[in-house]
């Protein structure tokens, strides 16, 4: 089976985006139209070696009667008859493989390809995409357009051949019969196409009632403390039963569904059969047809009539999958984050001095965030950013990577626009040490060496792990480093997280940092290492520090202080801390805290 | 989560000895009338269905045949009401089937909730969420399905086979016996297909939830995605995660569509020789054409219950491993439950005292050793130290969220196991560290604290509280939707709901877990004065971190090791200059950094990632 997962050829995404729903069809199943043409041959072919095997009997069996029989014939006829039955089975074997084959070949394309086409989406997208939503069409939906491939494609094509062959057979036996035997055919379909409906709509009900039980009693189990602390059993008991019957009762409406249409559509199908074979009788009764003739007519005649309800079934899930499309194709059209474009790629890498000039930045119009942002750092620096939430220090730093792009202005790296590097080339020389850094549920060792672009041995990953004031930490796990992290491994703390990430930077060794600097969450013996582990990573890199507190910075080249998407003071420490303003308000504060603390403690004492 | 809970249980093997079979037959006890009545129809319904073959033969050997259009035309009718017959049988089947799965799914849920209820808080802190969630929701579904459609395609496949076979038998029996020895051929190839095709399902289902999850991931993790220009190194990866899913797919997809076609081979075998054998006959006149016709279509019609009761086998496995698991949930008791001859009581109003309390969890270490204390009636305790000291497992303690493994607790004199935990609880107001509301109104959260408050008594504990201004500046004032969890509102507000709450419950001693994480100055403020409120008057124990609610306390305890390290007020603490001293100058400072810092803000800052 391994040529089955050899790779596949890929499709242009921008054509599948555009265009109408039967043509993205069409591109999803790009290099497997052979197979699906092959499918729908074999499925023809199933259809017309069943339709000849009733001829067959009724030929075999009108020869038995007329003729008498010799042995030898008689056993070549019924090879023969056997023959068409394996005939039948390969071909519908060969079909339902080939379907099979094109289904889950385009689904796994289609998979990656939102995987990639996701992942590759500019930031922008994802801060305002729902992740569930995301997830749900990616997976749900392209579940429905796999089973589009898989049963409705080659379904509707199979009920409409085996219809149109079995009619034929018939007609050739008996035109007026023909005719008379698809009477009822319109509305078994229109019926059953309406019942589907109803039934899919009834279906979705129970899964949302299913879905509204599911978060009442997670919200239960999780609040399982305020419930026991109120003694609120019996309340609670008495809301899900509310819930659960509602449910029950949505279930009850669906079997009643099932229970009225089958037995009524089998009424109507079998009053068809019933007034057809009498006609058919009949005929024979009036000479008008031979014994054999109805015999292969009464095996036809089910073929003609009982698809018809699945029929019903494939056209609405068909209509279903054009819902499910919609959402996949509204992903795929929206642009990828171009990485490549404008290739200045500096021969012997870049310095890291850069200069904003008037840069302006809003995410939506009318909503500035930053405004005329000018200053100058030289190469090595490091830059203090400080201000309150909000007033636009992590949008500045958005800027860098080029995870947004400045509205007005420019930033210079260099002494080259921003906007002439390629986002692959500044990423690649731009490290970020956010405060509680996202990790991957995957080994510690993966993830520190996670983006580092390279073979790295060993010994350089404990080294970094050292340097980041991690290593001990990480060998009190039971698998060291092959730990793995998250939900189905080791809970870190936001301070080990981050010093997993500075571990992973040390390695990337960007020209560029931009650290999240808040200890927050770390108590105070940690404090110092990740002190010393941040120092150690500033040393030879431009770096901006986002800071929440005064002494983290008291060392940096520059400080900007930010308030409302303007740089309000700039300077060092001396020159800040000696200018009226606010980093001087925040500077002293420190020193007040502990004359209060000590004037706290002697009043305590003297009481 | 329920979905890598039920996927990752694959191999679940099933022992049929450990009863299981048996408990689930006894679940259908209930329902016995629709069971019985639906396996009646389903009975009727397959020999009609088997009937009709042998109707079509007499239509053809003595009506068409004989040109005897009296007769024929009878047999039409009776065909009719037959397919009448059926057509009836067949909808009490449905009915009964599909209402007695509801009634039966209802009942399982409803069983699993109630008997949740009754757990103690030792079973969900070692029981994860997604676990619990997959036996109530996914695991009764399977039950309901085997208990159901398992039991009615069981029976039809059964009756259906067993009729065929009657009828053929009564038609002519060497014929019959050809198919019949083309049986056990077809039943075995069946079930080996079956049980390989659900083998490679239920992988491909594990593997579908192994790549949401990287997707998820993903999603989640963008921006380091894209700031470590991982891209194609991910799409590696999960080409990995898509291909393993594609092959188990494909492979299921595969044996599904040879298997068909092979066992209408087999029967092709049976066919060819019942043609010829009774081809011969037909031409020694020994045989009718409608009974070869009759047997041809036999032959036809016999792979569906077989493929059935192939189907329903492979799928057995599974759907009894969810009921074992369903059952060993159930039989999980209660770790705290009440005594015997328990004495009831309204009010918890008195001292309450620890008397050479200890307590251990399981797994045997000691969080709380020989712990003693006394508080008077209406004295506020604080309760301070560092993490995993055993602050939190005293206040669970107190409120019977535990017992205590050796040592004795009172409350107004009495032991507190001789009252019932309901009362017990009902008299503990808690507030809890991370405030946790329920999806609802505001008001309906209010009402949580007594479900009888009438809407004046929820305002008027909403503002004492202090969260009456907040809630009205909403739209939909006490009607506002707090949003799954509560995510609509603040930290900050969530807080003072839970105040409400608690005052509306009146309580009489009260526990409160404060939180760490800052709100906004002013909602601090209305906490404090809502927190000052619920104390007034009643025995309080708090697990104190602001510096304002430790200094008011009448008592404070230190707790280092599960163990009382200091206690007394904050002046003579003070003056010990010991770990109290400590904890004290450093929260102090703490506490001023962030009152001072114009950087630290409000609630902490969403990160933008």
């Amino acid at each position: 089976m391994s040529i089955t997962e050899k790779a596949y050829q890929p499709i242009d995404i921008t054509k599948i985006a555009s265009g109408n729903k039967l043509s993205i069809l069409w591109q999803l199943t790009s290099g497997f139209h052979p197979h699906y043409l092959i499918a729908n041959l074999f499925t023809g072919l199933a259809a017309l070696a069943r339709t000849w095997m009733y001829l067959y009997l009724g030929g075999f069996v009108d020869q038995v009667l007329k003729e008498g029989v010799v042995g030898s014939d008689l056993i070549v006829s019924a090879l023969s008859f056997g023959a068409l039955i394996v005939l039948q089975a390969l071909s519908s074997f060969m079909a339902s493989w080939m379907a099979n084959f094109t289904a889950e070949n385009s689904t796994r394309r289609l998979r990656d390809i939102l995987f990639d086409h996701i992942q590759r989406l500019p930031y922008s997208y994802h801060s305002e995409a729902k992740t569930g939503d995301l997830l749900e069409r990616a997976t749900s939906d392209v579940d429905t357009v796999r089973r589009f491939f898989a049963d409705q494609a080659i379904g509707i094509g199979r009920i409409v051949m085996v219809f149109v062959i079995s009619f034929l057979a018939i007609a050739r036996i008996n035109l007026r019969l023909a005719w008379i035997s698809i009477i009822i055919i319109p509305i078994v379909l229109v019926v059953s196409m309406f019942f589907f409906k109803a039934l899919s709509k009834a279906y979705e009900a129970y899964q949302e009632q299913g879905a509204v039980l599911s978060t009442e009693l997670q919200e239960n189990l999780s609040g399982v403390r305020v419930v026991k602390a109120f003694a609120r059993q019996d309340y609670e008991i008495g809301k899900f039963d509310n819930d659960n019957q509602k449910k029950y009762r949505l279930g009850r409406k669906f079997a009643w569904m099932h229970s009225l249409f089958w037995p009524l559509s089998d009424i109507i199908c079998s009053a068809q059969t019933i007034a057809s074979s009498f006609t058919a009788a009949m005929m024979v009764i009036n000479g008008l047809m031979s014994i054999g003739q109805f015999m292969t007519f009464i095996g036809l005649l089910g073929w003609l009539i009982w698809p018809i309800r699945n029929l019903g079934r494939l056209i609405i899930d068909t209509s279903r999958t054009f819902v499910s499309l919609g959402r996949i194709t509204t992903i795929l059209k929206a642009d990828e984050e171009n990485m490549t474009s404008a290739a200045f790629q500096p021969e012997d890498g870049i310095q890291g001095q850069i200069t904003f000039e008037d840069v302006c930045f809003a995410y939506e119009k009318d909503q500035v965030v930053l405004e005329d942002v000018n200053f100058n750092c030289q190469a090595g620096e490091v830059v203090a950013l400080l201000g309150s939430t909000g007033s636009g220090k992590t949008s500045l730093v958005n800027l860098l990577p080029r995870f947004y792009d400045v509205t007005s202005g420019r930033i210079l790296l260099d002494g080259v626009n921003l906007n002439e590097y390629s986002r692959e080339f500044l990423r690649s020389q731009i490290g970020i040490v956010e405060q509680e850094p996202f990790l991957f549920s995957t080994s510690i060792r993966e993830n520190i060496t996670y983006g580092v672009h390279r073979e790295v041995s060993e010994e350089e990953i404990i080294n970094a792990a050292k340097e980041a004031a991690i290593h001990d930490v990480i060998l009190e796990f039971k698998n060291g480093y092959d730990t793995m992290v998250g939900e189905r491994g080791v809970t870190l703390s936001g301070g080990q997280k981050q010093r997993l990430a500075i571990a992973r930077t040390l390695l990337i060794n960007p020209r560029i940092l931009i650290m999240d600097d808040s200890t927050s969450s770390v108590d105070m013996e940690t404090e110092v290492q990740i002190r010393e582990a941040l120092d150690g990573l500033m040393a030879n890199r431009t770096t901006f520090i986002i800071a929440h507190r005064i002494q983290s910075i008291m060392n940096a080249d520059q400080i900007l202080v930010f308030d409302q998407g303007k740089i309000v003071q700039k300077g060092v420490h001396e020159e800040l801390v000696n200018q009226p303003g606010m980093y001087q308000d925040i500077y002293e504060i420190q020193a007040r805290i502990d004359s209060a603390l000590q004037e706290e403690i002697e009043r305590v004492d003297l009481l | 989560m329920s979905t890598y809970y039920d996927e990752n249980e694959l191999d679940d093997e099933v022992n049929l000895q450990s009863g299981v079979l048996s408990r689930l037959l006894k679940l259908l006890k209930p329902y016995w009338v629709l069971v019985v009545l639906g396996i009646l129809s389903i009975a009727l319904v397959s020999w009609l269905d088997a009937y009709y073959t042998v109707l079509n033969k007499r239509i053809i050997d003595e009506g068409i045949l004989t040109r005897d259009i009296e007769t024929m035309t009878r047999l039409f009718w009776n065909y009719g009401f037959i397919v009448l017959g059926q057509v009836v049988a067949f909808f009490v089947m449905l009915l009964c089937v599909g209402v007695q799965g509801e009634r039966l799914r209802y009942d399982l849920r409803k069983r699993l909730f109630n008997h949740l209820q009754s757990l103690s808080l030792s079973y969900f802190s070692k029981t994860p969420i997604g676990w619990i969630m997959s036996r109530v929701t996914s695991d009764t579904e399977k039950m309901g399905d085997l208990l159901t459609w398992g039991i009615i395609d069981t029976m039809w496949a059964l009756t259906n086979i067993g009729f065929a076979v009657y009828f053929m038998l009564q038609l002519n029996t060497t014929l019959a016996l050809i198919v019949i020895i083309s049986l056990p051929v077809m039943i075995i190839v069946s079930f080996k297909f079956r049980i390989k095709i659900y083998y490679h399902y239920r992988k491909s289902r594990k593997a579908n939830s192994k790549m949401t999850a990287s997707l998820n991931e993903n999603i989640t993790g963008v921006r380091v995605v894209k700031a470590l220009l991982r891209e194609d190194k991910n799409l590696e990866n999960f080409k990995v995660l898509s291909t393993d899913m594609f092959r188990e797919s494909y492979r299921a997809g595969f044996l599904s569509a040879i298997y068909l076609p092979t066992i209408q081979t087999v029967s092709a075998i049976s066919l060819v020789l019942v043609l010829w054998r009774g081809g011969l006959m037909v031409g020694n006149s020994m045989l009718s054409v409608g009974t070869l016709q009759a047997f041809v279509s036999y032959i036809m019609t016999i792979l569906w219950p077989i493929q059935d009761l192939a189907r329903v086998y492979a799928e057995m496995q599974n759907a009894i491993a969810s009921s074992e698991r369903v059952f060993s949930l159930l039989e999980t008791k209660p770790e705290i439950h009440d005594r015997e001859n328990v004495l009831p009581v309204d009010s918890l109003v008195g001292d309450v005292e620890f008397e050479n309390v200890s307590f251990h969890y399981e797994d045997g270490e000691p969080v709380i050793q020989n712990l003693s204390f006394h508080i008077p009636q209406g004295q506020k305790v604080a309760l301070v130290g560092t993490t995993g000291g055993g602050k939190t497992t005293i206040v669970n303690l107190l409120c019977r969220f535990y017992e205590p493994s050796s040592g004795t607790i009172r409350i107004a004199e009495h032991d507190y196991l001789e009252y019932p935990l309901d009362d017990i609880q009902s008299r503990i107001g808690v507030v809890l560290q991370i405030p946790h509301l329920f999806s609802g109104s505001i008001r309906e959260n209010l009402r949580y604290g007594r479900l009888d408050a009438t809407d004046e008594e929820i305002e008027q504990a909403a503002k004492l509280a202090g969260a009456h201004d907040f809630i009205v500046k909403f739209e939909k004032g006490y009607d506002s939707d707090v949003g799954e969890g509560g995510n609509q509102l603040s930290v900050g507000q969530k807080q003072l709901i839970s105040i409400a709450r608690a005052l509306l419950a009146d309580p009489d001693i009260f526990v409160m877990d404060e939180a760490t994480s800052s709100v906004d100055t002013l909602t601090e403020a209305l906490i404090q004065k809502g927190m000052l409120q619920l104390m007034t008057g009643r025995t309080s124990f708090i697990i104190a971190h602001r510096l304002s609610t430790i200094k008011s306390a009448d008592q404070i305890f230190v707790i280092e090791d599960g163990q009382i390290a200091e206690s007394g007020s904050h002046k003579s603490l003070i003056q010990q200059r010991g770990i109290y001293y400590n904890l004290y100058t450093k929260q102090f400072r703490h506490d001023l950094e962030s009152k001072f810092d114009p950087f630290g803000g409000a609630e902490t800052e969403a990160n933008p990632a």
